[in-house]
């Protein structure tokens, strides 16, 4: 989600194989220098997506002698992704970021081959995403301060997640701005 | 139908496994031992497809203790975790999975408690407690009740009782008992489960 | 001699499935203190087509009791007239109003009766109990049904629920004044209150959900009767 010179990110904890709830520790939100990148989908793809972005990110960092940037990094997620279309991972990744050079917040989604969605003002994914649609598009409005914009992801995400059954198990949401990255857990309903 | 079962305590992690090998409606063997100890302070137990489990086993034991031949070294807990899932993720994609579930049990560095939950996709979680398969389904809200970080191995076993106790009562075929297996600092230990 | 040609079609027993018309637009109820609403909005879609941009589907059956079934549009159809008819009698023959109670499990029956040869509907019901008090009933296909504070069926429902399970219940809200350790406490909404958050979820709705716009026609019960307000929406 998107705020008036920051950005948040939130992600759910819970791991489930089916019906049964196997972790309430597994967080999908994954920092890359200043880039989030969240991955909702197979867990086992999650993790390796993630590995083969962080590799991505700090060879870029070696060869650029700078951190990634998240258009940048959106673009290479799109490619990455695209390279596996007839084997892809199961993934539904979201980046978001704060680009260190000109201060603006960025924001992007994909589906599971790497198409772009650069949304302005939220973007979601996972087995809620209706209902996080339904949340954000109304609870959303636009340049919301650091604290206000935690309050807003913070509700839409849980209130989705309870409407659904293999979302939730706790929440950890990121409040990122210039010069500052906060993170908070939430409680929930552990049901 | 196999029973794997792991708890991480205080200073120890204890892993148990069912003793029953199972095929189709026999029980072949009563004494089969699902694990495999890979350095002196970390072991795997697995269930799953039945010639898959000893092979892929196998192949991780073997490699584990070839590192450690070569590098003179022991290697901790977290780095076994991740090799074991690079596997298992490459496997899912390969024509021929290996369909095996994994649990790593031992102390990471020889020191911190580390038990680590892995299945045939390549999933992997590090965990307080954690079973595969319908043991879960079983022992999940016991150990949820009764769980706490600061347990000592005595109170691990006490705890691991009740869950065999509900076991025996719950499970629909005889598991024909437990091993169990202690990891800590003095390294890898059977315990005489009663 | 030519023997003519037998086409299969003249032996088909199948029926055309294209032009049926399903109707899953989204139906919210809330219900206040001393009022109930029904919303749902004029859409009528096959497909992507639209066939009318106002076909309102929110009924007052008298007794002011507001109903809507949505879902398969012919059962929903033939749901509330069968409701309405049914409703006639049971004035014949005790001269007094339906309580929504009784109404809601008379629909109880109706649905259930067809346990094995669904209607494909979802239902709402509106109307004001013994008290006076607003009161919503809710029902799956097949009749299992509850009385509850507010509900949203059909197409986006999984978009709308989560939202009034947020602003009507205050799900997930504290009292700041507590730091984080008590619940908001619960109170009735007032009507304007429930009207601009229907109007909110709505309008938030049209804009992700394709079947879902036009306009959006509110049925308000109270003691004073029904009222309809009638509010416009994105018509792409």
């Amino acid at each position: 989600m998107v705020g008036k010179d920051c950005v948040a990110i939130a992600c759910d904890l819970r791991l489930g194989n089916q019906s049964l709830g196997v972790a309430n520790n597994f967080e999908k939100v994954f920092q890359l220098g200043h880039v989030f990148l969240g991955l909702t989908g197979l867990a086992s793809d999650v993790l390796t997506v993630h590995e083969n972005f962080r590799m991505k990110a700090n060879l870029y960092k070696m060869r650029e002698e700078r951190e990634i940037e998240p258009e940048s990094f959106a673009n290479l997620v799109s490619s990455t992704l695209y390279e596996r279309r007839f084997g892809p991972w199961f993934v539904g990744p979201i980046v978001a970021g704060i680009n260190s050079k000109t201060g603006k917040p960025f924001i992007c989604s994909f589906d599971f081959i790497g198409c772009p969605d650069f949304a302005k003002d939220f973007a979601v994914s996972g087995t809620a995403s209706d209902q996080l649609y339904g949340m954000c598009e109304s609870l959303y409005e636009p340049n919301l301060e650091p604290e206000d914009l935690f309050e807003t992801i913070s509700q839409a995400l849980l209130n989705a997640a309870d409407r659904d059954t293999l979302s939730g198990w706790g929440a950890a949401v990121y409040v990122i701005t210039k010069d500052k990255v906060i993170k908070r857990y939430l409680k929930s309903r552990q049901d | 139908m196999d029973i794997i079962l792991g708890i991480k305590v205080q200073d120890s992690v204890i892993v148990a496994t069912s003793k029953a090998f199972t095929r189709g409606i026999s029980i072949l063997k009563d004494k089969d031992d699902k694990t495999r100890v890979l350095t002196p302070h970390n072991l795997i137990a697995f269930t799953g497809e039945a010639g898959d489990t000893t092979q892929f086993a196998d192949y991780i034991q073997a490699n584990i203790q070839l590192f450690s031949m070569r590098e003179n070294t022991e290697l901790n807990s977290k780095s076994i975790a991740s090799f074991i899932r690079q596997q298992l993720a490459t496997s899912i994609r390969s024509r021929t999975p290996y369909q095996v579930q994994i649990l790593l049990g031992g102390l990471n560095k020889g020191t911190e408690p580390f038990l680590s939950l892995l299945d045939y996709l390549g999933t992997r979680v590090d965990l307080p407690y954690c079973a595969h398969g319908y043991a879960a389904f079983y022992t999940m809200s016991l150990l949820d009740h009764h769980y706490r970080p600061d347990m000592n191995t005595e109170e691990g076993l006490k705890l691991l009782k009740l869950c065999n106790e509900e076991l025996e009562k719950r499970m629909p075929i005889d598991f024909k008992g437990l091993y169990v297996k202690v990891i800590d600092k003095d390294g890898i230990r059977d315990i005489d489960f009663a | 001699m030519t023997q003519p040609a037998t086409l299969a079609s003249d032996y088909s027993n199948e029926v055309a499935q294209e032009p049926i018309e399903h109707r899953f637009n989204p139906y919210t109820g809330i219900a206040g203190e001393d009022f109930a609403v029904l919303a749902g909005d004029t859409r009528n879609t096959s497909g992507y087509n639209i066939n009318s941009r106002y076909d309102p589907r929110v009924f007052d059956v008298g007794d002011n009791l507001l109903l809507t079934a949505n879902g398969f549009a012919a059962d929903s159809a033939q749901l509330i007239s069968v409701f309405k008819n049914q409703l006639e009698w049971y004035h014949f023959d005790h001269n007094k109003a339906l309580s929504p109670q009784s109404a809601a499990r008379f629909i109880q029956h109706l649905l259930y009766g067809k346990r094995f040869f669904p209607y494909y509907v979802y239902t709402i019901l509106a109307g004001l109990d013994e008290e006076g008090k607003g009161a919503i009933y809710s029902f799956d296909p097949v009749g299992s049904y509850e009385r509850e504070q507010c509900r949203a069926a059909g197409a986006a429902s999984s978009l709308i629920m989560p939202f009034l399970d947020n602003q009507v219940n205050f799900k997930n809200q504290m009292d700041p004044a507590s730091h984080g350790t008590e619940k908001r406490p619960l109170r009735y909404l007032s009507l304007e209150e429930v009207i601009q958050l229907v109007r909110d979820a709505f309008t938030s709705v049209t804009e992700r959900h394709i079947q879902v716009g036009d306009g959006l026609e509110i049925l308000i019960v109270t003691k004073d009767g029904v009222k309809t307000e009638y509010y416009p929406l994105k018509k792409d």
